[in-house]
């Protein structure tokens, strides 16, 4: 048997083997996905017949209260974004070039958020943040009596965001450090680069990658978020999953909540997009 | 109430795959009751109903299961329908907290039995205000009251005028729930609708709602509420939901909400709110209420026990445990319930429970996010 059957043999071997997940994901998201897609531009002509009308859009994008809910959800992103990186990076550094107990205990608790369900976290949150809170008590306590709850405020869903974002974030960025090698960075210090340089210039073009994947992946994450914004966030301007929610359920405008979830559907595939071509570059990257 | 737990019904799906195979096996002898209410009431009704129940009808055995949320109900009363439609046991006997208008039809083709001709001996003591229709048995209501910290208040508001002066009066100190995620927060909204509508509920029915009718008087709703955002929590924000309203109080935040009836005295027998936590209602037009009730598929295969049970949840004794271990409202006429209850619940129960009908709410909810929520400053 020559080497190309061989290939196309274990090729079809291989499709069928993906054959199910594929067909499930078609039937599943992608068919109910489309025919949403499509309902919200093709209508039902009143006598009969469909037409196609962007005029779903056109309201979204006229309306001012929709619009500020898109620009909320766009800063709660960029914003829990940033500060999950700004905490998790050191976070991730020290575990990297720190080995003992104190660096496991750190992972255990930077990891932790990540077997509790969101709902606790919301209520805990509010109970620990909220008006009169635990927080509240203590800063009081040592003298501090001007905190104002994060709570029902548009912060309130970033620091919720950002407790349920974290493991995530740090077992990326721990993954993607532990590709730099020690023998590098005490190459560089051989050279004598300090070490401000040798994050700057060996630790950072290293893990790009990775800071990319966590970007997207927290993207999409934290777009379409429901439950956060729900429970922490004020009522208004609302972000995109609540809003949409109350769309579909409230004021039961299925229409309407298909063009919000169409609008972020194609703001987080630009993220999507960016995650794939990641990876795929990497692939490349790998086999030169 | 059925929105109450927002949440929980999202999960309804999940929760009807852990239902679905377990009824599966339908026994004779075994009820299968659906719950669509919280975890208080299938509380009481393993620790009231079912051993009073069972006692006196032995050989029958009643099999309480959690119907996760609004969906999961629905997806039961879709199995009843396609049941009945192929003449069938759907092994549903008893959904709570249910209504009879879904599936749309199934009311008209007989699915859920009409209890005025089922011959319940205790038919006659239901409170006719509270039946929405003869298919539909409501046993326990709850009320909108305000719940309030009386170290702090020293005498509640007894008119909704009052209420409103009470809370310019003391900026920060009272919250509601947003309306479409805390029903007690709706019932605030509704009932401010009807104070500036001339307190006419009968303004507002299931089927009289057009735009043109209701805008102007939505027109009038709004300064009001804009009016007192200001002087609302934290200078005009609004909680998540009831129980959201509740932790509020509790946390000493503000010093007066508006809750549920039956999760307002719960909070205050498990003691997570001051002890002196005291709740009052409106005296001039009482906060909307609603019923929850059962309903039995024609076609259950325990038909009798199941209407027998029916019939012992609107008895006099259950209906005053109703009262005392629910906090709830009894579905039968005060009158016939003991005369201690009559006495001690005569302030704070109206004489009628006036229900706004959903039929109104989508459109009111959302000119309320746009025309209210959508003014705050910060």
């Amino acid at each position: 048997m020559s080497a190309t059957a061989m290939s196309l043999r274990s090729g079809w071997r291989g499709l069928a083997f993906i054959a199910i997940p594929v067909t499930a994901i078609a039937i599943f998201l992608f068919y109910p996905a489309a025919l949403s897609i499509i309902g919200t531009l093709v209508r039902p002509a009143p006598g009969g017949g469909y037409t196609f009308s962007l005029q779903s859009y056109i309201f979204f994008f006229t309306d001012s209260y929709s619009l500020a809910n898109l620009a909320r959800t766009l800063w709660t992103t960029v914003v829990t974004l940033v500060l999950l990186i700004a905490v998790n990076l050191p976070i991730a550094l020290y575990m990297r070039f720190t080995k003992g107990r104190l660096a496991a205990v750190i992972q255990a608790l930077a990891l932790f958020p990540m077997f509790v369900p969101g709902i606790i976290i919301c209520y805990a949150l509010i109970r620990y943040m909220g008006p009169n809170g635990w927080l509240q008590s203590l800063l009081s306590l040592v003298g501090f009596h001007h905190y104002a709850s994060p709570h029902l405020t548009p912060w309130g869903p970033v620091v919720g965001l950002i407790w349920d974002g974290m493991p995530l974030t740090l077992l990326i960025l721990i993954s993607g450090l532990s590709n730099v090698s020690d023998a590098s960075i005490e190459a560089a210090r051989d050279v004598g680069a300090g070490r401000l340089r040798i994050l700057v210039s060996i630790i950072t073009p290293e893990i790009t990658h990775s800071l990319l994947i966590v970007s997207a992946l927290n993207f999409l994450g934290i777009f379409g978020q429901v439950l956060m914004p729900f429970m922490l966030g004020p009522t208004n301007p609302e972000m995109m999953g609540p809003f949409m929610l109350r769309t579909f359920s409230s004021v039961r405008d299925p229409l309407q909540a298909s063009t919000q979830a169409t609008i972020t559907f194609l703001i987080c595939s630009l993220a999507g997009v960016a995650y794939v071509r990641s990876i795929a570059r990497r692939q490349r990257e790998d086999r030169t | 109430m059925l929105r109450r737990d927002f949440l929980k019904c999202s999960a309804a799906g999940a929760g009807m795959l852990l239902a679905g195979p377990r009824i599966a096996f339908a026994a004779p002898g075994v009820l299968d009751i659906f719950f669509n209410s919280d975890t208080n009431v299938i509380d009481f009704w393993t620790q009231v109903v079912k051993p009073g129940f069972e006692a006196a009808n032995p050989g029958v055995t009643m099999n309480l299961v959690p119907g996760g949320g609004g969906s999961g109900i629905n997806t039961l009363a879709d199995r009843a329908y396609a049941a009945f439609q192929a003449k069938k046991d759907p092994q549903v006997d008893m959904l709570e907290a249910a209504a009879p208008f879904y599936p749309a039809g199934s009311l008209e083709a007989g699915l859920w039995i009409d209890f005025a001709k089922a011959g319940l001996s205790n038919y006659d003591k239901v409170n006719p205000v509270v039946v929405q229709s003869p298919a539909l048995l409501p046993y326990r209501g709850s009320q909108v009251v305000l719940m309030y910290n009386s170290a702090v208040v020293k005498e509640a508001p007894s008119t909704f005028a009052g209420l409103v002066e009470w809370i310019k009066a003391n900026p920060g100190q009272f919250a509601y729930a947003r309306p479409d995620l805390g029903d007690s927060g709706a019932c605030f909204v509704e009932r401010a609708l009807q104070e500036v509508t001339g307190q006419k509920p009968e303004l507002f029915l299931p089927d009289n709602y057009t735009d043109d009718y209701a805008k102007p008087m939505f027109e009038k709703l709004w300064p009001l509420l804009k009016d007192i955002q200001p002087a609302l929590f934290n200078g005009g924000e609004y909680t998540s939901g009831n129980t959201a309203s509740i932790q509020l109080l509790a946390s000493g935040a503000v010093a007066m909400t508006v809750a549920w009836s039956d999760m307002a005295l719960q909070a205050m027998s498990q003691g997570v709110v001051p002890d002196t936590t005291a709740v009052a209602q409106l005296q001039d037009l009482a906060f909307t209420g609603g019923f929850s009730g059962v309903i039995v598929p024609s076609v259950a295969g325990n038909k009798e026990a199941a209407l027998k049970l029916a019939d012992f949840l609107i008895s006099p004794d259950i209906q005053n445990r109703v009262v005392t271990d629910l906090g709830g409202f009894p579905g039968i006429k005060w009158e016939f319930l003991s005369k201690d209850l009559q006495e001690k619940f005569a302030k704070v129960t109206p004489k009628s429970i006036p229900i706004f009908p959903s039929t109104w709410e989508p459109v009111l909810f959302e000119a309320w996010y746009r025309n209210v929520a959508s003014d705050l400053k910060r």
